[in-house]
């Protein structure tokens, strides 16, 4: 009844959002009868801060609902190819997190749009009389889409698997296609093209397809799989913390293993992606990008590298953690303590910020703002170097928890391990060769340099996993992964790496918006509201948390309606029966 | 319940984390940069200080440029002693000229070991005016050399920016049509188009009194020139009040001039 209710909801706050579209883009009633306000406000809260969390949390909501399909349909997949029916069900259990969250996203969606034409309502004009055309296509998808998602979810089981994973497709598909129109509205406003000098439109698909759509688009993909990713795990520890059963837990261990691995995976090609969207940037408009990495926002990034830390280190912390449910891992306990170390170290050399924050005795003792040994940690050469090396010492306790109950059985086996480890060493020694190296060329070399880096990381991680693949090969097993047996800790690392995938997804949605500073659209439409001022961020660091903590307690929301379809039917007298129950127990520890 | 508690607990705990490193870190607040007022007849020492301003706030030109630093790890020119430099960068050109074209036009000469990606600071995002560059000129050529430059100084490049400055959300996307300009200002409230007298003259067969050059300036300048018989004063607050000079565009102002012609 509640998932109908909530069904509904989400097809009526769809078409008020589409009614909202349209009013804003006829052009009789959005012509100015007489003299329109720019902004309007609210008494207690400014209206940009408003509009920033409804904003942020649709987006949220969005990449949730846009990557659990992704990784439920490989699931899915996976379970149909192999026939073991854990996977369907893991599947399924991904998906039944989707209804209530395709409710939520059109329900902020909705608020967005409203937000938008009550409190900007010359900038909504503006951007709708831009993209006019593209608002049909939009809502034809979006129907579409509620189509798919119902269908792929009500109709589990239903159909014919092939026919069922079909529905998958069109469901990611369409999501997809959803995302891509959505992106050319937000980032038009920060490279705007296809526009005259004056804002005029000349060229509607060179207004889509601007300098920072497509890397945009593929960054989001992948940021969503790991913020997805990221979710579904906290939903699994969530289940895992409430369990009654040792089966229930092994279920429960085995999702958020599930789900924690799939973000993990999304994470690791994501600065690239990162690369490619800030190269566009600095070639759409130089300034705009030292604004973003070297002038008012450069500390932001400093923030960004305790976040991308914390969540190296968690990951590591749960890997270690979960090898203790696997017979055999013990002989690799001893390497963590040096894993250890090394993402310690990288971690502490990410996060040096080039300039420090100092008195001005401090300063006139370091002869500027530069410290004069922890500036050399604070470069490019030293910080590219260090994130390569923690993804690098990421996938080694991957691999380590991989093998960890297997024993090779190849008759090559310590070969393939000596080739594994020499590509390991050339690639740790290029990648340190090349950091020091960056010390003593032009800036332009310098950041070529970050290219074959990267480049030799990847190399590794493929390789190594292929030989991995063969040398493991009808391996013989030192006993089965007994899913369940985990410490209570190691779900709170997860709910860690949710809050912080959330928190650095909510920082970086800041920073995409606040690098445009007093421009809606820049350098096109002004803002020339009192809202105009970039804010310090620590302000911002207070409203990404508070954001972050309303979208958990949403997210409780769609976790306890979810976990209601499995709950059995209520029965008269139910509720008697319950509280009796309740309080024979309470009584008990005092009649003794 | 009680894991729901502690895990709500616990997301409250790292948030207020992180949003304790976040006061960690410098905090500025940056505003919007301001335009500043310059008369005609200011002296060079002001040129020079609002110059220097300019630089340093509104023309963000610090956002890439340094000031006397060196080294192979500059992505652009640094402007320490920029004003001695310009003198004899390009053959043929003056000091001024150099240095207005690598503002108004910056890829047109490019320092060895730079690459092209400097913006025409005349237009938006940065939008510069013409008095402005002038006084950004004279405070360059202090650094190292004597400014030369004021502010009758002409200069090619002067007058292209466009007449109307993107500054406010007054840009329309679709150019609407003289016709519709006309309906939406509610013109007719005072311009009857059948010939009766209203509050102001009729429109018909205004397109044979007047010219486009007078319809013009009748539109952005009413009390120019006032037919016989009406109010001066009149019609530029009425026409104020509906945001007409604020929202509407040049292409949309030609339009109405090219509609109100054809009556």
């Amino acid at each position: 009844m509640i998932l109908r209710m909530l069904r509904l909801r989400t097809l009526v706050t769809g078409c008020l959002a589409i009614a909202a579209l349209l009013f804003a883009a006829d052009p009789a009633w959005g012509v100015p009868q007489v003299a329109e306000q720019e902004y309007r406000a609210l008494p207690f809260i400014s209206s940009r801060v408003l509009m920033w969390a409804v904003a942020e949390l649709h987006l949220m909501f969005a990449a949730f609902v846009l990557a659990v399909p992704m990784f439920a349909l490989v699931i899915e997949f996976i379970g149909y190819k192999t026939g073991d029916k854990r996977y369907d069900q893991l599947a399924y259990e991904f998906t039944k997190l989707l209804s209530v969250s395709f409710s939520f996203t059109a329900t902020l969606g909705a608020l967005l749009t409203f937000g938008l034409i009550v409190f900007y309502p010359t900038l909504a004009q503006y951007l709708v009389r831009i993209f006019s055309w593209t608002f049909l296509p939009y809502v034809l998808l979006f129907f579409l889409e509620a189509v798919f998602l119902y269908t792929y979810y009500y109709g589990w089981g239903k159909f014919s698997p092939r026919v069922h994973l079909f529905l998958g497709v069109m469901l990611n598909i369409v999501g997809t296609a959803i995302m891509f129109i959505a992106n050319a509205w937000l980032t038009f406003m920060n490279t705007p093209a296809g526009v005259d000098e004056l804002g005029n439109l000349t060229n509607l698909w060179e207004a889509i397809n601007n300098y920072t759509w497509m890397p945009i688009n593929i960054h989001r993909l992948i940021a969503n799989v790991a913020f997805g990713g990221a979710i579904g795990a906290a939903y699994g520890a969530f289940k895992f913390l409430g369990a009654k059963t040792p089966e229930e837990r092994a279920h429960y261990d085995w999702m958020g293993y599930v789900g924690i691995f799939v973000a993990i995976c999304a994470l690791l090609p994501l600065p690239f992606a990162g690369y490619w969207l800030g190269v566009e940037i600095y070639a759409y408009d130089q300034s705009l990008g030292i604004t973003l990495m070297g002038g008012t926002f450069s500390w932001l990034f400093i923030i960004q590298a305790v976040l991308i830390g914390n969540l190296f280190l968690a990951a590591n912390y749960y890997l270690w953690l979960s090898m203790g449910r696997i017979p055999g891992a013990e002989r690799f306990r001893r390497f963590i303590k040096y894993l250890l170390a090394v993402i310690t170290l990288c971690f502490i050399v990410w996060a040096t910020p080039h300039s420090l924050v100092a008195t001005v005795e401090e300063a006139r003792a370091m002869g500027g703002s530069h410290h004069p040994i922890l500036n050399v940690l604070g470069v490019m050469s030293a910080k590219n170097t260090a994130v390569n090396l923690l993804i690098l010492t990421t996938y080694v306790s991957f691999l380590l928890y991989r093998r960890a109950n297997k024993e090779a059985t190849v008759s090559w086996a310590k070969t393939g391990n000596l080739v594994q480890f020499g590509i390991f060493a050339a690639v740790v020694i290029f990648v340190v060769f090349l950091g020091v190296y960056g010390y003593f060329v032009d800036a332009q070399t310098r950041i070529g340099l970050s290219q074959p880096q990267v480049l030799s990381v990847l190399f590794a991680m493929v390789s190594v996993t292929v030989i991995d693949i063969f040398l493991f090969r009808n391996a013989q097993s030192r006993g089965r992964v007994a899913w369940g047996k985990i410490p209570a800790r190691s779900q709170y690392a997860l709910f860690f790496l949710a809050i912080t995938f959330t928190w650095l997804m909510g920082l970086m949605g800041y920073v995409r918006a606040g690098m445009r500073q007093h421009w809606h659209v820049y350098g096109v439409v002004r803002d020339t509201s009192v809202d105009a001022f970039t804010p310090t961020l620590g302000f911002a660091g207070m409203v990404v948390s508070a954001i972050v903590v309303v979208f958990f307690l949403l997210i409780a929301v769609v976790f306890f309606l979810s976990s209601l379809s499995g709950q059995k039917n209520w029965e008269p007298g139910q509720s008697k029966r319950w509280f009796k129950r309740r309080s024979e127990t309470a009584a008990t520890p005092l009649t003794q | 319940m009680k894991h729901a508690l502690l895990i709500f607990g616990f997301t409250i705990l790292v948030s207020a984390f992180y949003w304790y490193v976040s006061l960690w870190v410098p905090q500025k607040r940056t505003e919007p940069p301001e335009d500043i007022a310059i008369s005609a007849d200011i002296s060079t020492d002001e040129m020079i200080a609002i110059g220097e301003e300019i630089v340093g706030g509104k023309g963000t030109c610090l956002t890439c440029h340094t000031m006397g630093e060196s080294g192979t790890g500059l992505r652009f020119p640094d402007l320490d002693n920029i004003g001695a430099i310009a003198l004899t960068r390009v053959e043929g050109q003056s000091d001024v000229d150099y240095l207005a074209e690598s503002m108004y036009d910056p890829n047109a000469y490019v320092v060895e070991g730079f690459v092209a990606g400097m913006p025409d600071v005349s237009r938006p995002p940065v939008a510069l005016t013409d008095q402005e560059i002038l006084t950004v000129i004279a405070y360059l050529q202090s650094l190292g050399a004597t400014p030369t430059v004021t502010m009758e100084t002409q200069l090619q490049w002067q007058g292209q920016a466009p007449t109307t400055p993107a500054v406010t959300p007054v840009a329309t996307g679709e150019s609407r049509d003289g016709e519709t300009i006309y309906a939406s200002y509610l013109c007719n409230t005072c311009h009857t188009l059948d010939g009766q007298a209203g509050v102001g003259p009729t429109f018909q067969g205004i397109g044979s009194r007047l010219s486009k050059a007078e319809l013009y300036e009748a539109v952005i300048d009413p009390d120019a020139s006032i037919t016989e018989g009406y109010i001066q004063g009149l019609m530029l607050p009425t026409v104020t009040a509906s945001r007409f000079y604020d929202e509407v565009t040049a292409a949309e102002l030609q339009s109405l001039v090219d509609y109100l012609a054809t009556l």
